[in-house]
């Protein structure tokens, strides 16, 4: 199935999936450094970020994948260098969400903390979604959609009543270092316009299409903001400490003694979809590589066990290392980030708009 | 090829030769002029009734000449065909239609004399209806199409008849309204059906494996009714029937998920009743597949999902078990299976019996042995119950069923949501004859939802399917 994305499909990307990847390391990391201040570091960043999206659909009206872009201005050759090394960005980023995901899942999915092999089914889950092209997964989001906003509305019916908004108050109590420090580190949560780069040429463009873009992820953006909101309002101070932030607030709610966790019937709906999340980076980069390689039968899925055997092999490595991990990608490495989510796309801007003779 | 000759011995030695069964009979008869004549047919399933009426009474006072059409015109039955070749006559004679050969012509004719045995219309028994025509197909394929015929009273809707199977030569009839089905996919059926090289084709099903676009899937590809009025109104939405003969299951493609949630009482109904029925459906099956898996998954991995006073009932309940709670479960489930096995195959008065002793003495005797737990048996009945909301798709979702139940067992709640991303994945991925299986859900297609799980009032479903890319989209004017 190699049929073109629906424009319809890359807005509910947009609006619906892509803030799903920012509920469950990132409240508390806002909390940490912004504290009651941490929605202005999330909201630079879906500014920023909106900007990309922008400029990435931008680029789509000239209706070319961003390889061919490459290679019409620069050639084979460095058009092969240069979507490698994006792919290898891509996979970069990959790695904090399956991270994230993996802690989750041990954290909220088990009494005990259970082995990492407990988590080892999602890379044969990933392995398979990974060898089918990127452009037969428009109608997978379709599904997933809903999902994801019937799982966030919910899960924010259960927490709302339990935060107090109050906390938020007074604005800039973090100062500025704690701000630039919020904001910076945010930085690795959000690299949607890379994801979308490599869908370039993957769907049609329509009159309208990257303000409407724009719009879908500044209202996902929106929605995020105020969890966060809630999400502080709930746990105040100590939201530092509360990892996995979307699983955590709605616990609060009165009827669940009675009813018991039926929070979990969104969170669980909520991890469904991040499922498919995680592990679009890990898709986006081993798609660079076969557009370098060329396609060849059974070319993706070979890429496909390999990249994910890395990130297995990664994630056993550094299991106990997640504060180390994280403090690197997210501290120490956090400029790879804009490089590639905002400066490529800007530069691209620049690229050859018509396809060479040949 | 051989072909027949004017020497009436010969052919008849030849068609023995051809058909050297006993119950191909020869009646030989010469008309009062003195022409001999032979009718070759097979005794089981030929009506010799008609047979001596239309052909033997009426050719006894022939006195024309003894060409083809002059013994046509004497023959008073209305199907009746002119042959030479050999092998085709006794192909003919082999579905039981009498073949009439005479002295001095080298051809015969067929006489459509054939006795079909049917039984009668009644309501089939896997879609019964409360409200709403209650006919089903029966297995002669003449019947069905007459069936439809009586609904669709239009020269749009045509019906072709394709032999299928080297030894059974089945025939299998290709209905469609011209016009409004898709033409591309009533070729990609025909040249299916007639690249099919298959021994025998007992029964509809068969032709299901080569019609799915992934004949080894577990997932339903090809859409089944036992019910014309279901069939005319599927093709009245663009779809292509097969109805095959011996079979009371007809075929229709392409196929929706969607279509086995909605039954034809939907649409004689009020609409909000019912979009209730169809949620309930879904509701149902949602249930049947994930309870028991949730139920093993919160035992084994997250307590939290209980409410404390359930944790409480069940943990008083399971602790003389002693099976693990997954083990327990696939035990009840597997009795269960068996019972619904048993009850179906065995003969009907011998079936409450069994129902009793099952149900009740078995799960009431195993309870108080403390085999198993309570809870397990609740939880496993109403799975089972839940599974038949949705009769049409018995046989994979007890598998998948089955399949959570397993890696609840091993990998708890986190395997239950892979295992679901993975069926979704493949169901979103698996289309057949050029439409998506989760349509209109997935590509969501905004005007087919309103009779997708909600049904809409019939005014508003004024177009057919998008999905189904009908030439002809409007159907209310």
């Amino acid at each position: 199935m190699t049929k073109k994305i629906a424009p319809r499909q890359i807005y509910l990307l947009l609006a619906c999936i892509a803030p799903v990847g920012k509920l469950v390391f990132l409240p508390a990391h806002l909390a940490r450094y912004a504290q009651n201040d941490l929605l202005f570091p999330a909201l630079v960043q879906y500014l920023v970020q909106a900007g990309a999206v922008f400029l990435v659909l931008l680029l789509a009206k000239r209706g070319m994948s961003f390889y061919e872009m490459l290679e019409n201005t620069f050639g084979k050759i460095a058009a092969k260098i240069l979507i490698c090394i994006f792919g290898l960005f891509l996979l970069y980023c990959s790695f904090l969400p399956l991270l994230e995901q993996q802690l989750f899942v041990q954290s909220e999915f088990y009494d005990t903390l259970p082995s990492l092999v407990a988590f080892g089914p999602f890379f044969i889950f990933s392995v398979y979604l990974c060898s089918k092209p990127l452009s037969s997964f428009g109608r997978t989001w379709d599904i997933l959609a809903p999902l994801a906003a019937a799982g966030f509305v919910g899960i924010l019916l259960l927490s709302v009543g339990s935060a107090d908004f109050g906390a938020l108050a007074p604005a800039g109590a973090a100062g500025g270092s704690g701000f630039l420090q919020a904001t910076a580190g945010a930085t690795s949560w959000f690299f949607d316009a890379a994801i979308l780069m490599t869908l370039l040429g993957k769907f049609e463009y329509r009159k309208g299409m990257a303000w409407k873009g724009t719009l879908c992820y500044l209202a996902g953006g929106a929605a995020v903001l105020f969890f966060l909101a809630t999400f502080y309002g709930i746990f105040g101070p100590l939201a530092f400490n509360q990892l996995f932030g979307f699983s955590k607030t709605s616990k609060y709610f009165a009827g669940i003694t009675v009813l018991g966790r039926i929070d979990y019937i969104f969170i669980y709906g909520l991890a469904l979809v991040m499922a498919f999340y995680v592990a679009l980076p890990l898709q986006g980069g081993i798609d660079c590589a076969v557009q370098a390689i060329g396609e060849k039968k059974y070319l993706r899925t070979f890429l496909s066990i390999g990249a994910n055997a890395v990130l297995f092999a990664l994630l056993i490595v550094l299991e106990y290392r997640m504060k180390d991990v994280l403090s690197v990608i997210s501290g120490t490495l956090f400029w790879i980030f804009p490089i590639f989510f905002l400066l490529v796309p800007a530069l691209s801007l620049l690229l050859r708009r018509r396809r060479r003779e040949v | 090829m051989k072909t027949v000759t004017g020497d009436l011995k010969k052919n008849l030695d030849a068609l023995k030769k051809l058909l050297p069964a006993d119950d191909i009979l020869t009646f030989e008869f010469t008309s009062d002029k003195g022409l001999k004549f032979a009718a070759v047919f097979a005794d089981p399933i030929t009506d010799k009734e008609l047979l001596g009426e239309q052909v033997v009474r009426a050719l006894k006072y022939f006195d024309g000449k003894p060409t083809a059409e002059a013994v046509g015109k004497h023959i008073t039955s209305p199907e009746m065909k002119r042959e030479k070749a050999l092998d085709k006559l006794a192909a003919e004679v082999l579905a039981g239609n009498p073949v009439l050969l005479w002295e001095g012509m080298d051809e015969g004719i067929v006489v459509g004399t054939k006795k079909v045995f049917t039984r009668a219309i009644s309501e089939p028994s896997t879609d019964v209806a409360v409200k709403g025509p209650r006919e089903g197909f029966i297995e002669d394929v003449k019947t069905n199409t007459s069936l439809i015929r009586r609904r669709l009273k239009t020269g749009e809707l045509k019906i072709e008849m394709i032999e299928v199977g080297r030894r059974s030569k089945t025939f299998v009839a290709l209905c469609y309204l011209d016009g409004t089905a898709v033409k591309e996919t009533v070729e990609e059926v025909k040249q299916k059906i007639q690249e099919i090289d298959i021994d025998i084709v007992p029964d509809s099903s068969y032709l299901t494996h080569f019609l799915a676009s992934r004949p080894y899937s577990l997932v339903k590809q090809v859409g089944t009714t036992e019910k014309p009025d279901i069939f005319c109104a599927k093709l009245a939405e663009g779809r292509v029937g097969l109805i095959v003969d011996g079979s009371p299951i007809a075929l229709t493609v392409p196929y929706l998920l969607v279509e086995d949630f909605q039954s034809s009482e939907d649409y004689f109904v009020p609409p909000y009743r019912a979009t209730f029925t169809r949620l309930l459906r879904l509701f149902a099956l949602i249930v049947a597949i994930y309870l028991p898996a949730f139920y093993i998954a919160g035992q084994l991995f997250k307590l939290q999902l209980f409410p404390v006073k359930l944790l409480l009932t069940i943990a008083g309940s399971i602790r003389d078990i002693p099976f693990s709670p997954s083990l327990e479960m696939l035990l009840v489930l597997l009795v269960l299976e068996v019972l619904n096995e048993a009850s179906i195959r065995m003969p009907k008065y011998v079936g409450m019996a069994l129902s009793v002793v099952g149900a009740l003495v078995l799960g009431e005797t195993a309870v108080s042995a403390g085999f198993v737990s309570t809870p397990a048996i609740i939880i496993i009945a109403f799975s089972g119950i839940g599974l038949y909301a949705v009769p049409n798709l018995i046989e994979q979702t007890s598998v998948v069923r089955l399949a959570m139940l397993l890696v609840a067992g091993s990998v708890g709640t986190y395997g239950i949501i892979l295992l679901t991303a993975f069926i979704l994945l493949y169901l979103v991925t698996t289309e057949n004859f050029g439409a998506p299986l989760l349509s209109p859900f997935s590509p969501i297609v905004g005007k087919d939802l309103r009779d997708s799980v909600l049904k809409y009032n019939l005014g508003s479903l004024d177009t057919r399917p998008k999905t189904l890319k009908s030439p002809n989209r409007r159907r209310l004017k």
